[in-house]
């Protein structure tokens, strides 16, 4: 048996000397499909970003192992040309490069480094055209610049593009569903749901359970102040749906 | 204001009264009310409010003699040209005519694109235009018509279209301190439609004195698309003055564009002079080292349903500086009035320096205005975002970097221009972040 694909031990994170997760651990495996639930401020976007490098975010007790290894000393930029991508909570609106240019440069930096060849013009239109249909994107975003004027919904759906044209092998989903309307959410469900593989693996952060009606997790986990203090299967997602939180947070009070 | 040394520019003055004995006298008359005015007024100082941020002691300080006819080869002025296949191009060295590194195909009736010199005793407009519009309360602009040795003279008759841009180039060089006043004067007549690209361009290592003045109208309905293009060498101080005079349903679009040059200031003075003129005003400056560029514009509506708009930009690096005021004014009666104006400075280094003014007055209602300004470094979260994807932390920084600057680029619609200066930029930038 490999190693699993992630693995957190004993995470300690701090931003601004502020402590934010205090010693949190996970695994996923590779083909499973996860998902972290949680209220505000409990710690769900930090552990996200601190998975794909964010420099504002400072490790100071334990580590993250991807495929076997530790990544905290990886570029964030390293870690996605080793197949992590983080779709984010709030994304970037980067007035002046168009989303074609942008994906271009992205995939080929990632094809260079894994010593393969840089796709050609045509091969790189082809590859938008399929997975375009696939995320139901309107093909006149593609050709603006990224984000920039983008509705809420239309800029979640460009992360799944982004998501669908670069296929990681570890697809980080930081509250991808939060404020999406029906139609959208289904889209992103598709996508995700479309990549599913052996070995692939996903980590769907989520305030709702909603998105689990349509993405059937492995795993679900409850992450309270930095930590992960309850786990169990897709039937958990439905008791917090049911009951809220506050009987998890009394369960690890009494604890 | 006061002068800041006695006697400034007389010895030029003097030396280019004898050299020029056969001018006609509407000229001489012209040069010699200019240069009472500047003797009056002198040069600015920063206790001026309009020159606060920017100080000519470089200038006052030297006895600038005028730059005489030098002779430069094709092979120099190739790294400043933009390729086109029917280019027209006027080349002036050091304020002279340098008839053979021009290009002139035959061109459509109606558009005149003669060196000023030759067209002085010839074209009555010529003589009913220039100086008529440019203040002459302003020192520069009075020293340059004192003191201009030559320049472009573009006129398009009525209802004449010239997609081909004219290219006109005025180049530098010296070998020991001098000045050079380049003069143009571009007429667009009635529901013309003319594009002008200005390049000044340096070479060699002498420090020198450039001052520019530009007349540039647009009568009813006409067009004009205009590029200014600053390639001077890190000794020059460059002083230009645009003045832009735009009339009945007409449209200027203007860009500044610094690339190059020890200081340099830039006035752009915009009147819409009739109903529903219209321009746009663009710059952008790429500094570095320890540049200094500093951009004065103002745009006059002095009757209805005018539109203006202005973007500029600045990317700023090690010990350069950039200054931009931009003051939109809008006359009582100029109802209608839409006039934006957005300031964007982008500071590369922790020693690199901007000063912003955006000013409206407005003595009217019934008018949509904005304006704004913003300064700071590259956004960290979309760094982060583009590293995210792959980009290593150089290409995302200089994408961004690029994708600022080339908003203002982008407004250029003269293909070949744009196309140029995206090619500058794309060297530049890898330049700029350390290469």
């Amino acid at each position: 048996m490999s190693a699993p694909l992630l693995e957190i031990k004993d995470l300690h994170v701090a931003v601004d000397g502020t402590e934010i997760l205090h010693g949190l651990s996970l695994t996923v495996n590779a083909g499973e499909v996860h998902a972290i639930m949680g209220t505000n401020g409990s710690g769900k976007s930090t552990l996200t970003k601190v998975i794909a490098g964010h420099p504002d975010y400072e490790v100071t007790k334990g580590d993250v192992l991807y495929q076997g290894k530790s990544i905290l000393e990886n570029e964030p930029e390293e870690r996605a040309c080793a197949g992590i991508f983080l779709a984010f909570q709030y994304p970037v609106e980067v007035p002046g490069v168009s989303n074609m240019y942008f994906l271009r440069s992205a995939l080929n930096a990632q094809r260079k480094s894994r010593g393969e060849a840089e796709l050609s013009g045509a091969e790189f239109i082809e590859l938008v055209k399929e997975k375009a249909k696939l995320v139901d994107i309107d093909s006149g975003l593609l050709n603006r610049s990224v984000n920039e004027g983008f509705s809420g919904g239309e800029k979640k759906r460009n992360e799944i593009f982004q998501l669908a044209m670069l296929a990681p092998t570890l697809a980080i989903l930081d509250e991808t569903d939060s404020g999406l309307d029906i139609d959208a959410l289904k889209t992103v469900a598709d996508g995700v749901n479309s990549m599913r593989d052996a070995a692939r693996a996903f980590l769907l952060v989520t305030h709702y359970q909603r998105l689990l009606n349509y993405i059937e997790p492995d795993r679900v986990h409850v992450l309270l102040d930095g930590r992960i203090v309850k786990s169990g299967g897709k039937d958990l997602a439905l008791q917090l749906e049911d009951k809220g939180y506050a009987w998890i947070e009394q369960e690890t009070a009494t604890a | 204001m006061t002068a800041t040394t006695e006697n400034l520019f007389e010895h030029a003055y003097t030396a280019l009264r004898k050299a020029q004995p056969q001018e006609p006298g509407w000229l001489s008359e012209l040069r010699e009310e200019a240069f009472e005015n500047f003797r009056a007024l002198g040069l600015p100082t920063i206790k001026h409010e309009e020159w606060r941020w920017t100080n000519l002691k470089s200038i006052s300080g030297t006895d600038w003699s005028p730059a005489g006819p030098v002779h430069i080869t094709e092979e120099q002025l190739k790294p400043y040209l933009i390729p086109n296949d029917d280019e027209i191009r006027l080349v002036f060295v050091n304020g002279h005519f340098a008839e053979q590194l021009c290009k002139r195909p035959p061109l459509p009736e109606g558009l005149i694109v003669e060196p000023i010199s030759r067209v002085l005793d010839s074209d009555e407009a010529l003589q009913l235009k220039l100086a008529r519009y440019a203040e002459q309360t302003n020192p520069f602009t009075a020293l340059n018509t004192a003191l201009f040795t030559d320049g472009a003279y573009i006129r398009a008759g009525n209802g004449i279209t010239v997609e081909t841009p004219i290219h006109v180039l005025y180049v530098s060089t010296v070998d020991e301190p001098a000045e050079i006043s380049p003069r143009t004067l571009i007429f667009a007549g009635e529901s013309s439609d003319i594009r002008v690209v200005e390049s000044y361009v340096g070479l060699g290592t002498a420090a020198r004195l450039v001052n520019a003045v530009s007349e540039i109208v647009a009568k009813g309905n006409s067009h004009i698309r205009h590029v200014k293009l600053l390639r001077e060498t890190d000794a020059t101080a460059h002083v230009g003055w645009n003045e832009i005079n735009v009339e009945r349903d007409a449209g200027v679009t203007a860009h500044s564009i610094c690339l190059g040059a020890a200081l340099a200031r830039n006035d752009v003075h915009a009147v819409l002079a009739a109903e529903g003129a219209e321009c746009t005003l663009n710059g952008l400056v790429l500094g570095r080292g320890t540049q200094h560029f500093d951009n004065h514009v103002v745009v006059d509506h002095r009757l209805p349903h005018g539109r203006s708009d202005q973007l500029y930009r600045a990317v700023v690096d090690d010990k350069s500086r950039s200054v931009f005021a931009g003051k939109v004014i809008v006359r009582p009666g100029a109802s209608g009035t839409d006039a934006q104006q957005q300031n964007n400075n982008l500071l590369l280094s922790d020693n690199a320096k901007v000063d912003t003014k955006p000013q409206l007055e407005i003595y009217t209602d019934d008018v949509k205005c904005s304006h704004g300004a913003t300064s700071g470094q590259l956004d960290p979260n979309a760094v982060f975002f583009l590293r995210s994807r792959g980009l290593d932390e150089r290409a995302a920084r200089n994408l961004l970097t690029f994708a600022f600057a080339n908003d203002v680029i982008e407004h250029i619609k003269i293909d070949a221009v744009r196309n140029r200066l995206e090619e500058i930029m794309a060297e530049r930038f890898a330049g700029l972040l350390g290469g």
